[in-house]
């Protein structure tokens, strides 16, 4: 019994940052119907600017998300308007994934060039520190992870449901001709959409600089699993990746646990194949243009 | 600044005229020997790629700032061939088949048995030596490959001085636990680990096997909680190491001896962790305090100091192990008195010098004399690994039980 309640709240924490990393890749697939292959790189740049400001300026990577999330947003918009829209505009949105596939090769190398190649770590003074709730242990890092990942995706979901832009970019996700006819600028939408989503992988990134060491080729693995979670948990909202997120941490230490340490990858291909086959929108899909 | 007048003009070039044929020669003089290969310089192996090829890139240095190498009377420069395979076997392939096809005649290795199995095919078929010290598998050494020479034992001889470490402690362990993840290196010396312990009296209460990229490992850290072993020995490697030693830091996993083959020999590793790395065990195949003499350098301290003086980034066994295997070529060379590719090889086979590295002589396989080259014992202390096996190189005494981690300094 004990097990399985470990089981369980390592799966729920660990699903939690799977959420928050893959929320702006749902976003953009749901908005845009831009695969974002970008997106794990994107990731890793939040984690290596929260360890710049946390090794430079000693900020502890928590109250480093804001900034970051703030240089991201802003780098994403330009990214959009300047790279991702023009492709599209040029050819079609094929053009765009490969136009993010180049896109992470070169920031990949980017990042070797600045911070070399070397895997880094963050480690506030309380990263090391846990707390025995009954016959269950559970580190700091991840539990503020995972609170971290919920604040955040709450933030985004009140955002998309209770402001004027929010009901702008659902909008523009429902029917972007029916945006334009009601006098939306649709292109400047996207690139809000964008950078929103780029801020939101960025304060994924900080977290996860917190929880694991990082080094530049990891950005693959955070494109896939965000493409697994949105999958999962249905294109376009904060509920849907936080669900998706959630159900594949669990999923992925279960196996772990019941099957062994090996198999967890072989489970969370195996779901995305049977999803795609069964209900291609995910399990709290909506129509955005992304899941149709 | 003195015009350039007719005069002048006229004096300047009548001297370089007469100088250009006496500095032709010159330049026709030294031969150029190219070592190829290919190492990584970024991706997930990059870390320790970057530590050979340092290591490669300062013996390199080094021959040619004292003018080149002589074999059999002539005097060659080094020239060192080497591209970023970006930690990726097929790229690396790839780049191998291109140098063989320039007609490059020697090879380094890259970093990690999964690069250097298949490189080894290519350069074996070519029937051209390569000299490496970035894999261990099993699977490059026993396919009969005759080219191929490695610096390390197998990984499945890699664990022969482990266990006679193990049994050295008092109080004696008496279970352990293996994680290991799915690559070639790290299962086949996961599974020459497990095979050694229990051959060496040691009870198996788990073995882990991990995809080869690992993010949680908190199912594994609930199991090792269950059964607490007396030792975990995780063969992994150097990233995937720090994420499993930062989950047990962070669970309260306490282990009296946690025994990682890779990961605690960087400095990163231990910045990382700091006090916490205190105890931790690791592999070491060279130290710079070991009193080895070399025909190049002089000494393993000599070569430490030679390698400070030129490079910031800091010096690791893979570095030490880099320059050896280029010294290795300088001696099966003046030994063949030979540069072709095949007598270098046969002088490679029954090599039996004295280098930095300490000793080196290979098996009729091509991986290093188990005896000769296998790993001495490490454990982290005050930030600083300190040899605590085998009694003759001993540097430090070894901390055993290791403290909880609650419990460390």
């Amino acid at each position: 019994m004990q097990l399985v309640l470990q089981t369980l709240v390592d799966g729920l924490v660990l699903g939690g940052l799977y959420s928050l990393a893959a929320i702006g890749f749902s976003l953009i697939f749901g908005v845009m119907n831009v695969v974002n292959l970008s997106h794990g790189v994107i990731v890793l740049i939040g984690a290596y600017l929260s360890y710049f400001f946390w090794q430079t300026l000693g900020v502890d990577p928590l109250l480093s998300i804001p900034p970051v999330m703030a240089v991201l947003f802003c780098l994403g918009y330009v990214y959009q308007r300047g790279l991702i829209q023009l492709a599209v505009d040029r050819s079609s949105l094929v053009a765009s994934m490969l136009v993010t596939f180049g896109v992470a090769l070169m920031l990949r190398n980017l990042l070797v060039l600045i911070f070399s190649p070397d895997f880094k770590s963050i480690t506030p003074s309380w990263a090391f520190t846990f707390f025995v709730i009954g016959p269950v242990t559970v580190d700091l890092v991840r539990i503020s992870a995972l609170c971290a990942s919920l604040v955040l995706l709450s933030l985004l979901a009140l955002a998309l449901h209770r402001t004027g832009i929010g009901r702008v970019i659902r909008a523009t996700a429902q029917q972007d001709l029916a945006a334009r006819l009601c006098g939306v600028d649709v292109r400047h939408v996207y690139g809000l959409t964008f950078g929103m989503s780029a801020a939101f992988a960025g304060a994924s990134g900080a977290i996860l600089g917190i929880v694991m060491p990082f080094s530049p080729p990891d950005e693959v693995h955070w494109t896939i699993n965000a493409f697994v979670v949105v999958t999962l948990g249905g294109v376009g909202s904060p509920s849907g990746a936080l669900l998706g997120g959630l159900l594949l941490g669990v999923i992925s230490t279960a196996t772990s646990q019941a099957i062994g340490p090996a198999f967890p990858n072989v489970m969370m291909f195996l779901i995305l194949v049977v999803m795609l086959l069964v209900r291609p929108a995910g399990l709290l899909g909506n129509a955005f243009s992304g899941s149709r | 600044m003195a015009k350039l007048g007719r005069r002048n003009f006229v004096k300047l070039a009548g001297a370089a005229a007469v100088a250009a044929p006496l500095i032709r020669p010159a330049q026709a003089q030294a031969k150029k020997l190219v070592f190829g290969g290919s190492v990584p310089l970024s991706g997930r192996a990059a870390e320790t790629g970057l530590n050979v090829h340092h290591g490669y890139q300062t013996a390199i240095k080094f021959f040619n700032d004292k003018g080149g190498v002589e074999i059999a009377g002539e005097k060659y420069m080094l020239e060192l061939r080497m591209f970023d395979d970006a930690s990726d076997p097929a790229r690396a392939t790839t780049l191998i088949q291109r140098q063989i096809d320039e007609g490059v005649d020697f090879y380094l290795g890259s970093f990690g048995s999964n690069i250097v199995l298949p490189t080894a095919a290519i350069t074996e078929r070519a029937k051209k030596p390569m000299v490496q010290a970035g894999g261990g598998s099993d699977q490059i050494f026993n396919q009969g490959f005759r080219y191929v020479f490695g610096l390390f034992p197998r990984a499945t001889k890699q664990f022969i001085s482990s266990v006679e470490f193990f049994k050295s402690i008092a109080p004696r362990p008496k279970t352990f636990a293996v994680i290991m993840t799915n690559d070639a290196f790290s299962k086949t010396q996961g599974e020459g680990a497990i095979n050694d312990c229990k051959a060496g009296g040691f009870e198996l209460t788990d073995s882990f096997q991990l995809p080869e990229q690992i993010t949680d490992v908190s199912s594994v850290m609930a199991s090792l909680r269950a059964k607490t072993p007396d030792m975990v020995i995780c063969t992994t490697h150097d990233q995937n190491s720090l994420l499993i030693t930062r989950q047990m830091i962070a669970s309260n996993t306490n282990v009296p001896l946690l025994y990682q083959t890779l990961g605690p020999q960087l400095q990163t590793y231990r910045e990382t962790l700091g006090k916490y790395a205190g105890a931790i065990c690791v592999q070491i195949y060279w130290d710079d305090r070991a009193a080895y003499k070399d025909k190049f350098f002089g000494s393993a301290g000599q070569f430490a100091a030679y390698y400070r003086q030129h490079n910031t980034r800091p010096l690791a066994y893979h570095t030490a192990g880099g320059a050896t295997c280029i010294t290795l070529y300088v001696h099966a060379m003046e030994a063949a008195k030979s540069t072709k590719p095949d007598a270098v090889r046969d002088a490679l086979a029954v090599l039996d010098v004295d280098t930095l590295y300490g000793r080196v002589k290979f098996t009729a396989q091509g991986d290093g004399d188990a005896i000769l080259l296998g790993p001495a014992i490490g454990q982290v202390q005050k930030g600083q690994v300190e040899l605590v096996f085998p009694a003759s190189a001993k540097t430090a005494g070894l901390i055993y039980p290791s403290p909880k981690w609650t419990e460390k300094t």
